[in-house]
This record gives C-alpha cells, sequence and structure tokens, in this order.
C-alpha cells in the first residue's frame, strides 16, 4: 500500500460510522451535500477574516459531509441523476466561496498581487471542472490531470492548517493550469483517434 | 509525441506534466511528496506571502550559515 492510499484507508474508519448513521436517519444525501455547502460557506468567512485554523477545522466538518453523501445516497439506494448534477453545482459553489474568502482577506490586506493570484487559481479550477464536464460529452472518459477536488481541498486544508496559505495558491494556479491544457490535449488526441477511427 | 522518443529525464518531466497516474500509486506520492515540500519548505518571504510567519526550514537552514 502507498503513502497516501495508507492514509486514506485510517481516514475512511470514522467515516464509515458516520456514513452508518446518517443510513440509520435516513437523512436524504441531497440534504447532506446542502448542509456541507453551508458548513463551506463558514469556512469562507472564517478565511476572509484571516482565521485560518478556524477555517481549516470548518472545511473538515463541511467535507465530510462532501465526502458520505454519495455513499450515503448508494446505501440507500437514493441514487439520481439529479443527485449527481446537485452534488456537482454544489462542489463548484463550495469551491468558489473558499476563493472568494481569500480575495477578500487580501484585498482587505491591500495584497492586489495576491488578489489576482487567488482569482487566477479559482478561473482555472472553474476550468478544470468544466473541461471534464464538456469533454465528457464529447468523449467518454477524461480524468487527466493531477489538480481535482480532492487534492485541491486538501491543499486547503494544509495552507489552513500550517498557515503557508500562498504557497498553497500558487501549487493550486500551477496545477490547476497544467490539468486544463491536459484534458483539452487529451480530448484533442482522442477526437482526432475517433475521427481516424470513423474514416477508416 | 511518443513518450518512447523521449529521453529519460525529458519522459519524467512530461509524465508530470501530463498526469495520467491514478490516485494511491507511487508516482502520485512522489508528487504529493514534492508538493508538501515546496508548501512547507519554501521561505514564505520568497514568496511574498501576505498571512505567514517564520521562516520556512530552508530559510531556516540558509540564516544558519549567514
Amino acid at each position: 500500500m502507498t503513502f497516501t492510499g495508507l492514509i486514506g484507508a485510517i481516514c475512511m474508519l470514522p467515516l464509515r460510522a458516520i456514513i452508518y448513521f446518517c443510513v440509520k436517519l435516513r437523512i436524504h444525501p441531497n440534504v447532506l451535500t446542502l448542509i456541507g455547502v453551508l458548513i463551506n460557506l463558514a469556512a469562507a468567512w472564517a478565511l476572509a477574516l484571516q482565521r485560518f485554523v478556524l477555517a481549516g477545522v470548518v472545511m473538515i466538518v463541511a467535507n465530510i459531509f462532501d465526502f458520505i453523501d454519495g455513499k450515503v445516497a448508494r446505501e440507500l439506494q437514493m441514487e439520481s441523476a439529479f443527485g449527481g448534477f446537485w452534488d456537482s453545482v454544489m462542489d463548484r459553489f463550495s469551491d468558489i466561496s473558499l476563493f472568494l474568502g481569500l480575495i477578500y482577506l487580501y484585498s482587505a490586506l491591500g495584497r492586489t498581487d495576491y488578489v489576482m493570484v487567488t482569482a487566477l487559481a479559482m478561473m482555472f479550477t472553474v476550468l478544470t471542472s468544466y473541461t471534464r464536464a464538456r469533454a465528457e460529452s464529447l468523449v467518454s472518459k477524461c480524468k487527466v490531470g493531477f489538480m481535482e477536488r480532492p487534492e485541491r481541498i486538501v491543499l486547503f486544508m494544509i495552507g489552513a492548517f500550517t498557515n503557508r496559505m500562498a504557497a498553497v495558491l500558487w501549487v493550486i494556479l500551477v496545477l490547476s493550469i497544467f490539468t486544463v491544457a491536459d484534458r483539452i490535449y487529451f480530448t484533442w488526441r482522442e477526437l482526432g483517434t475517433t475521427k481516424s477511427e470513423l474514416a477508416a | 509525441m511518443s513518450a518512447s522518443l523521449l529521453t529519460l529525464p525529458a519522459r519524467i518531466v512530461w509524465n508530470a506534466v501530463y498526469w495520467t497516474f491514478d490516485r494511491a500509486t507511487w508516482q502520485y506520492d512522489l508528487m504529493v511528496a514534492a508538493i508538501l515540500a515546496f508548501v512547507w519548505l519554501t521561505p514564505p518571504a520568497w514568496l511574498g506571502d501576505p498571512t505567514a510567519g517564520g521562516l520556512g526550514l530552508i530559510g531556516w537552514l540558509l540564516s544558519q550559515f549567514r
């Protein structure tokens, strides 16, 4: 088992207990998604006020809800197309909220440079999910690129708990640019292959 | 671009930039280690971090040799 695999397995232990209780209480998965988003708004507010440790703790709680909603839906056999759509839209809402919190903070500190870094990171974060969603309307799967949502969330938490948010923003920005480029290249290549297959 | 045509260092860079590896692979662990090293070791002053304090590990080590 790899190091990151081991960490994932350890984190799953308490999450299984939470999933069990949510299933027992028959909480609707879409409600869990909404609760996660509302808690994430509190995390964004804490980031805006430079209360990074508080923001980190709140992000952990919010992302527990975000992580378990799909699993609870499966356990309760409540999986639906709308649930998937709702989850994706709320994920974007949560992502953008956290970036807006930081934009507020850096503008209050008079740091236009980091306002721009955060805004660009937010732009490429949105493009990361958009390129995949749009690509998968054309090709069967487009799962290339490193910087997906779980990586971004964990990086936000690391930045918050260790007060290294600027470094984290640079990592998110650079790797999100690569991820968007990877997805454009992958889709272009896949569509090229499909055309040549059709021509043959 | 065919990966087999590239030399080993260029292939490593290409594989890091054009990322196709899953989570929980050794390549993923290596990338995570590189990211954490950048985040924790880079002196905040080098990035002009508006909120962070302290030197970071690299900054502290450099200060010992000054």
